[in-house]
C-alpha cells in the first residue's frame, strides 16, 4: 500500500528549506556593487598603506618599477623604485599641501613642478577620487565574481571585468590610452575594504605585456603629510 | 670537541674514494661562502631593492657567517654523536635547501633565510669531514690529509667570488650559482648513500654543550643586530643599538659563567688568562675582519666606480685573493726557520696594512699604471701584497694559539680559530657597512642632483653632480681602507707583544 507524504513530514522538509537557506545567508551583492561598494569604502578612510609592483615590459619612458607608502588621496608618502639604465634607484616623494617634494639618490628635499613629476612617475593621480584606481573600479564593465580567496588573511571575492585604455591612462599617464585592460579587484567579503588589484595588458607597449598589482594594508589607519624642510 | 675513532666498516671501503666525495662536498659549500660578494648588486636587483639602499645587502652577507658560526661549535659533537657521514648528508641537504630558496628568492626576507640555511649547513661540513677523515687514517698518517681538506675549503673560499663573478656576468645570471648546488649535492648523496644508509659508523655519546651554544648564538645574533644600520642616512648603527648591545653583552657574560662551570665547554674560557692564547685569538679576528672588508669592498669599488662587470670585478679581487695562498705558505715556512711567530705575524699584519693604505689611495686612474715596465700594474701589487700580508700571519697566529691550547684541546682550538676568524669578519664588517654608509650619507647630505627643466644647462650640471658623486664614494672607500689599515696595524701590535715563540720539537 502506498502510504501519502503525511503533514509532520511536509512540516519538517519546510523547517529544514528554512533552516539551510538561513545557514546559508543571503546571497552576497552582485560584482558591480560590490565594486561601488569597495569604491566608496576606499575613498571614505583615512588613510592606508599600498605597495604597488609593475612586472613584465617597460621601456625607458616608464621608469617606474614599484613604489610603496602611505596614502590620504591626495596627500601622500611614498619610496619609488626607478629603472635607470639597468639600474634601481630609490627616490622618496611627498604630496602635501599641493605641492610635490623628492629626495633623491643624495642631497635632502626638494620641490617638483607637476612636469617634472610626470616625466617618471606622478603618483598624484593614483588615488585621485575622481581618475584614480578607485574610480576606475567604479567603471569597470563586464565585471563578474569569483570564489572567495584568501588574500593576507583576508576573506575576499575576486572582481574581474575591463577597464578603457583611456580610463587607464588617467590614474597612471604612462600607460597607453588605447583599446581596453583587464582588472581584477580583491574586495573583503566584510567591510569591502580593497586589499589587491591587478591591472593586466599590453600596458605599455602595443606588443608587450605588463601588469601592475596594488597591495593595500593598513585600512583607514590616519595618514596626513606636512612639506618636508628643503635641502 | 671532536673524537677520533675508527670505525671497522669505514676502513673497509676506499676511504680516499670517502674522502675525496666529502671534500667535493666541503668544497662545493666553501666556494659559498664569498660567493655572493661578486653578485650583491643583480641580487639586489632581482628582489628590487635600489642599488642607492646598500645597506639592505648586509644581511646577505652577515646571515651566512651567522648561519656557519651558530652551527659550527656543535657540528664536532653532533658528528660523534650521530656519526660524520650521516652528519654530513643531512647537512649537505640543508645547504641545498638554502641554496633552492636563495636562488627562487622573490623576496629579501627569502634571500637571507636562504643564506643562513647555507652557512648552517656549509658550517658543520667543515668539522665532520676533518673529523672522517681523521677517523679514516691512522695518528701517524692524518696530517696531510687534514691539511688537504683544509687547503680545499681554503681554495674553495678563494675562487668563489671568482666563480660568483664569472655566472654572474654570463647569460645563466646570478640564481645558477645556487641553482648549481642542488644537482652537484644530490649527485653526492647519491654516491655516499650506501654507506650513509650501512650506517657502519661507531657512534658514541658525546657531551654537547647545547646552552652554551644557544648562548653564543643569541650573543652574536643581538651584536649583528644592534650593529646592522637599517637607516644609515640616520644612524651608523641599528635602531634597537640601545637595548641589543646591552642584551648581547649579557648574553656573552652568561656563556663565560657557563663555560667556565660546565664540565665539557665548547672553549675552555680560562685559556683567556694566557696572553698568547687571547692575542692569537684576537689577532685572527682582526685579520678575519680586514679579509672580510677586501672581499665585500674592492669588488663593489670595481662595479660602483671603475664601471666593472662582475668578472671583472671577480678578477680584481681574485689578485688579492691570489697573494692569500702564497703567504700562508711562506708563513708557515718562515715562522718555522725564524722561529718566531710574533715577527712574521706582525709582518704579516704590517704588510697588509700597508697594502690597506696604498688601497685608500685609489682614484679613478689607479687601475691604469704600470709597476716597473712590467705587465702588472701598479694596483695589482697592492693587490698582491695586501692579500701576501693577509696569508703571511694565517700559520703563525693559528700555530700560536693550538700551542695555548695544548695537546688535549687542540679539536677544540681548531674550531675556536674558524670561530674568531668568523667573528671578526662579522663583527667588523658590520661595523664597516654601517659607519661607511652613515658618512657617505653624512658628506652628500647637500648635494641636490639637478632636475631636468629646472636648469637650463642640466647636462652639464648633471655631468658635475655624478663627478662629486663618483667623488664622495671614493671618500667613503678611502675611509673604509684606512679604517681597516689602523685595525690592522693594532692586530700587528698585538701579535708583537704577545705570541709566544716557538716551543722546542718534542719527538716521540
Amino acid at each position: 500500500m502506498h502510504a501519502g507524504a503525511s503533514p509532520s513530514r511536509g512540516l519538517a522538509a519546510g523547517v529544514a528549506i528554512v533552516i539551510s537557506l538561513n545557514a546559508c545567508g543571503a546571497p552576497p551583492p552582485d560584482a558591480a556593487s560590490l565594486l561601488k561598494q569597495s569604491s566608496q569604502r576606499m575613498l571614505g578612510l583615512n588613510g592606508f598603506h599600498f605597495q604597488m609592483q609593475i612586472s613584465g615590459f617597460t621601456g625607458p619612458d616608464e621608469p617606474v618599477q614599484s613604489a610603496q607608502g602611505d596614502a590620504h588621496p591626495p596627500a601622500l608618502h611614498a619610496r619609488v623604485n626607478l629603472k635607470e639604465g639597468g639600474i634601481l634607484l630609490e627616490v622618496e616623494v611627498i604630496f602635501a599641501a599641493g605641492n610635490i617634494y623628492l629626495k633623491s639618490f643624495t642631497g635632502g628635499w626638494q620641490q617638483l613642478t607637476p612636469d617634472q613629476v610626470a616625466q617618471f612617475f606622478d603618483a598624484r593621480t593614483l588615488f585621485d577620487p575622481q581618475l584614480g584606481l578607485f574610480a576606475a573600479m567604479r567603471d569597470t564593465s563586464a565585471a563578474a565574481r569569483g570564489n572567495a580567496e584568501k588574500v593576507n588573511g583576508h576573506d575576499t571575492y575576486p572582481i574581474a571585468g575591463q577597464v578603457s585604455g583611456a580610463r587607464m591612462h588617467q590614474l597612471l599617464a604612462l600607460i597607453r590610452d588605447q583599446g581596453s585592460y583587464r582588472a581584477t579587484y580583491w574586495v573583503e567579503t566584510q567591510g569591502s575594504n580593497l586589499w589587491r588589484a591587478r591591472l593586466t595588458g599590453n600596458l605599455f607597449d602595443a606588443a608587450k605585456p605588463a601588469t601592475i598589482t596594488f597591495d593595500f594594508s593598513n585600512h583607514d589607519h590616519p595618514v596626513s603629510t606636512t612639506p618636508p624642510p628643503l635641502g | 670537541m671532536i673524537t677520533p675513532f675508527r670505525p671497522p666498516r669505514l676502513r673497509s671501503v676506499n676511504r680516499t674514494v670517502l674522502l675525496g666525495l666529502t671534500g667535493a662536498g666541503l668544497f662545493l659549500a666553501s666556494l659559498d661562502a664569498y660567493v655572493v660578494v661578486t653578485a650583491l648588486l643583480p641580487m639586489l636587483k632581482s628582489v628590487n631593492i635600489a642599488v642607492n639602499r646598500p645597506e639592505q645587502a648586509t644581511p646577505i652577507i652577515t646571515g651566512f657567517l651567522l648561519g656557519y658560526l651558530a652551527i659550527m661549535p656543535m657540528a664536532g659533537g653532533l658528528s660523534d654523536r650521530f656519526g660524520r657521514l650521516r652528519l654530513f648528508a643531512v647537512c649537505l641537504v640543508l645547504f641545498a635547501f638554502g641554496s633552492l630558496l636563495t636562488a627562487t628568492a622573490p623576496s629579501l626576507a627569502q634571500l637571507v633565510t636562504g643564506r643562513v640555511l647555507q652557512g648552517a649547513g656549509g658550517g658543520a661540513l667543515v668539522p665532520a669531514v676533518l673529523a672522517l677523515a681523521a677517523d679514516l687514517y691512522p695518528a701517524g698518517d692524518r696530517s696531510p690529509v687534514l691539511g688537504a681538506v683544509s687547503a680545499l675549503q681554503e681554495i674553495g673560499s678563494v675562487l668563489g667570488p671568482l666563480w660568483g663573478g664569472l655566472i654572474t656576468a654570463s647569460s645563466f645570471g646570478w640564481t645558477w650559482i645556487f641553482w648549481i648546488n642542488i644537482p652537484a649535492a644530490a649527485l653526492l648523496l647519491w654516491a655516499l648513500w650506501p654507506e650513509v644508509r650501512a650506517g657502519g659508523e661507531e657512534r658514541r655519546p658525546a657531551n654537547l654543550d647545547w646552552l652554551g651554544a644557544l648562548l653564543a648564538t643569541a650573543g652574536l645574533s643581538l651584536l649583528t643586530l644592534a650593529l646592522y644600520a637599517a637607516t644609515p642616512e640616520q644612524s651608523p648603527v641599528g635602531d634597537g643599538f640601545i637595548w641589543q648591545l646591552p642584551a648581547a653583552i649579557v648574553c656573552f657574560g652568561l656563556f663565560v659563567w657557563h663555560e667556565r662551570r660546565t664540565p665539557h665547554p665548547l672553549i675552555n674560557v680560562r685559556r683567556f688568562r694566557d696572553s698568547s692564547f687571547t692575542g692569537s685569538a684576537l689577532t685572527n679576528a682582526i685579520a678575519g675582519a680586514g679579509l672580510m672588508v677586501a672581499l665585500v669592498y674592492i669588488p663593489v669599488l670595481a662595479n660602483a666606480v671603475f664601471s666593472m662587470n662582475a668578472s671583472s670585478a671577480a678578477l680584481l679581487l681574485f689578485r688579492l685573493m691570489l697573494g692569500i695562498p702564497v703567504g700562508a705558505l711562506l708563513g708557515g715556512f718562515l715562522a718555522q726557520r725564524l722561529r718566531s711567530y710574533r715577527f712574521v705575524a706582525a709582518l704579516g699584519l704590517l704588510l697588509a696594512a700597508v697594502g690597506f693604505l696604498m688601497l685608500s689611495g685609489w682614484n679613478e686612474g689607479s687601475l691604469t699604471p704600470h709597476l716597473l715596465g712590467s705587465p702588472l700594474t701598479v694596483a695589482d701589487g697592492e693587490l698582491l701584497l695586501t692579500g701576501f700580508g693577509l696569508g703571511l700571519e694565517i700559520a703563525p697566529v693559528s700555530a700560536a694559539l693550538l700551542d695555548a691550547v695544548g695537546e688535549t684541546e687542540r679539536g677544540a682550538g681548531a674550531s675556536f680559530l674558524i670561530v674568531m676568524r668568523l667573528v671578526g669578519m662579522l663583527v667588523g664588517f658590520s661595523l664597516v657597512a654601517g659607519f661607511s654608509l652613515w658618512e657617505f650619507h653624512r658628506a652628500t647630505a647637500h648635494l641636490i642632483p639637478p632636475l631636468p627643466g629646472l636648469n637650463p644647462n642640466f647636462a652639464t650640471q648633471y655631468a658635475i653632480y655624478v663627478l662629486k658623486v663618483k667623488q664622495a664614494i671614493f671618500d667613503e672607500y678611502h675611509l673604509i681602507f684606512r679604517a681597516t689599515a689602523v685595525a690592522l696595524f693594532i692586530g700587528a701590535l698585538l701579535a708583537a707583544l704577545t705570541l709566544r715563540p716557538l716551543p722546542r720539537p718534542r719527538w716521540r
